[in-house]
């Protein structure tokens, strides 16, 4: 499994998606630093009980649009690479099974995403300093701010994955993706089963890790669902 | 008896309610260059691709190195190279970063890219991305990917498709070199007799997914037997003077045809003509082409 995400690995060279990747955490943490920039007596009364929190949570709103957004690029821009000189055909014949292709870019673009998590992390954190909200910021906050969206958005991961490799044309891959980016920001009064409400960690429970696990145990189906549909359809 | 290296029995593929391939049965010895001829859309390129595992025969069983296919797939692929159709690649990425991304997978030592390289000859090439190579550099790129696993069975679908005339020559030298070189059995595809012919050992033509020749390109050669064509006037007179005599011959547009017939007879059918004063014009060999016969074989069909 390591040969195939090397070689994966080798194919993103030069790829304009590690700018992606950097480019949304530095985004989010931009718009925030412009936010509080403009706002920053308005925010800092608001919250003032627990200023990191208020970061927490303004960045947090911003990184679920964006993560959902970013997801739905990196998985096309995955496929597109072995799409363009139709090199499934090259890759397929070689002696690696079919399932061990589909799990290595479905761990590519879950790899990729994670860096940006954790890069989104990194530059809150930052910016809560320059703010000057403190040293004793709360790492677990901010844990749970990068990483809870990313395990709730693993199912339009395994999605994407799915859509964008099994057809050729990208543009229904990415209008579900976009489509999905607008429903889940508008998704707070939906129903808690609803996977778009997932990444935003509203749940009448009240708890966030739900919405996580929950976003993690429906990506895992679906990309059980697509590793077999893969696997069983023949190679264009 | 030579060992068998691919053995497809009853080899089908429906689409739709159309069979692409219908009962293909394939027989490949060892250290063969097979040439595997057809029209464009005979279903050449979709037996390849079963023989690799891209797509699911319908029906039959196909047998690689003694192995069935759907069991032990990635066994078989292990020792199987291949080209299907035109050149896949990643043109961002230079040719030896292109090899690398299939050689991590092969297992194959790192040595080996700098091997293929020169086989194929783009080892001044190796540090360019490869979307700036001509067809016939991809084309050459692909071939190196093939030879990547040290394969003993390469399979090369129109190999030398779109390519100029030197860059087709480059290639069949290439093919031609490898089962001498490195002991390596070929099964390369083409809708170009003349390609076939100047390369391939044995020979499989194909038509509307069915195959209707497979032999040694020797007896293939074989059935271009000669015709002698004799030019008189009154043809209808001599020919049916001919037939009263004995002789197995033909009438048409006006000359006289004979075939498969021996030197002493010819002289004899000659003598004969000119003692019963039918001026003779002409006496002519016609050797019939091998595209005669293929078109003969495919109906006619064209695709040459």
């Amino acid at each position: 499994m390591l040969k195939i995400l090397a070689s994966d690995l080798i194919k993103m060279k030069r790829k304009i998606i590690w700018l992606l990747i950097f480019l949304g955490p530095f985004g989010v943490a931009a718009l925030e630093a412009v936010n509080f920039g403009l706002r920053y007596e308005y925010l800092t009364k608001e919250y003032e009980k627990d200023l990191w929190g208020g970061l927490i949570n303004e960045a947090g709103f911003l990184a679920t649009p964006a993560l959902m957004l970013g997801l739905t690029l990196i998985a096309s821009m995955i496929a597109s690479i072995e799409h363009q000189t139709n090199a499934w055909k090259q890759l397929l014949a070689l002696p690696v099974s079919k399932l061990r292709i589909f799990t290595g870019k479905m761990l590519l673009a879950s790899l990729l995403l994670l860096i940006s998590s954790t890069l989104l992390l990194i530059f809150v954190l930052i910016l809560g300093l320059v703010l000057k909200f403190g040293s004793d910021f709360p790492l677990l906050g901010l844990a749970k701010m990068a990483y809870y969206p990313y395990l709730a958005s693993m199912t339009f991961i395994a999605v994407q994955i799915w859509l964008s490799i099994s057809m050729k044309n990208q543009a229904i891959p990415l209008t579900v993706g976009i489509l999905g980016t607008i429903l889940s920001l508008i998704s707070f009064r939906f129903p808690d089963w609803l996977p778009w409400k997932w990444p935003l960690l509203e749940n009448s429970w009240g708890d966030p890790a739900y919405s996580a696990l929950a976003g993690l145990a429906f990506g895992i189906v679906i990309y059980f669902l697509g590793a077999v549909d893969f696997t069983r359809k023949d190679v264009n | 008896m030579k060992e068998t290296i691919i053995k497809t029995s009853g080899l089908s593929k429906k689409f739709g309610t159309r069979y692409a391939v219908a009962n293909v049965d394939l027989h490949i010895p060892r250290g063969e260059i097979y040439g595997f001829l057809g029209p464009n859309g005979a279903g050449k390129t979709t037996t390849i691709r079963m023989l690799l595992g891209l797509a699911k025969p319908t029906n039959g069983t196909i047998q690689i190195f003694g192995k069935d296919l759907k069991k032990e797939k990635l066994e078989v692929l292990k020792r199987v190279g291949s080209l299907v159709e035109y050149p896949s690649y990643y043109g961002h990425l230079t040719a030896r970063e292109n090899l690398e991304a299939i050689r991590i997978l092969l297992d194959a030592p790192k040595t080996r890219i700098d091997e293929v390289l020169s086989i194929v000859r783009l080892t001044r090439e190796a540090k360019r991305p490869v979307k700036g190579f001509s067809l016939g550099m991809k084309q050459r790129l692909g071939i190196a990917a093939a030879l990547l696993g040290n394969p003993e069975l390469l399979i090369l679908d129109e190999p030398t498709n779109g390519l100029d005339p030197s860059g087709i020559l480059e290639i069949r030298e290439l093919i031609k070199s490898m089962p001498k070189e490195h002991g390596i059995t070929i099964l390369v595809s083409s809708h170009l007799l003349s390609e076939i012919d100047l390369m391939a050992t044995q020979v499989g033509i194909i038509s509307k997914g069915r195959m209707i020749f497979q032999d040694s390109i020797e007896t293939l050669r074989r059935r271009s037997s000669s015709n002698i064509v004799i030019k008189t006037d009154e043809a209808e007179e001599a020919w049916k003077l001919l037939l009263s005599k004995g002789h197995n011959a033909e009438l048409e547009q006006g000359r006289l045809q004979l075939s498969n017939i021996s030197d002493h007879e010819i002289s004899k059918v000659i003598a004969e003509l000119v003692e019963s004063r039918f001026p003779v014009y002409r006496v002519q060999e016609e050797k019939k082409s091998l595209e005669d016969i293929f078109l003969e074989l495919t109906g006619g069909e064209g695709g040459l």
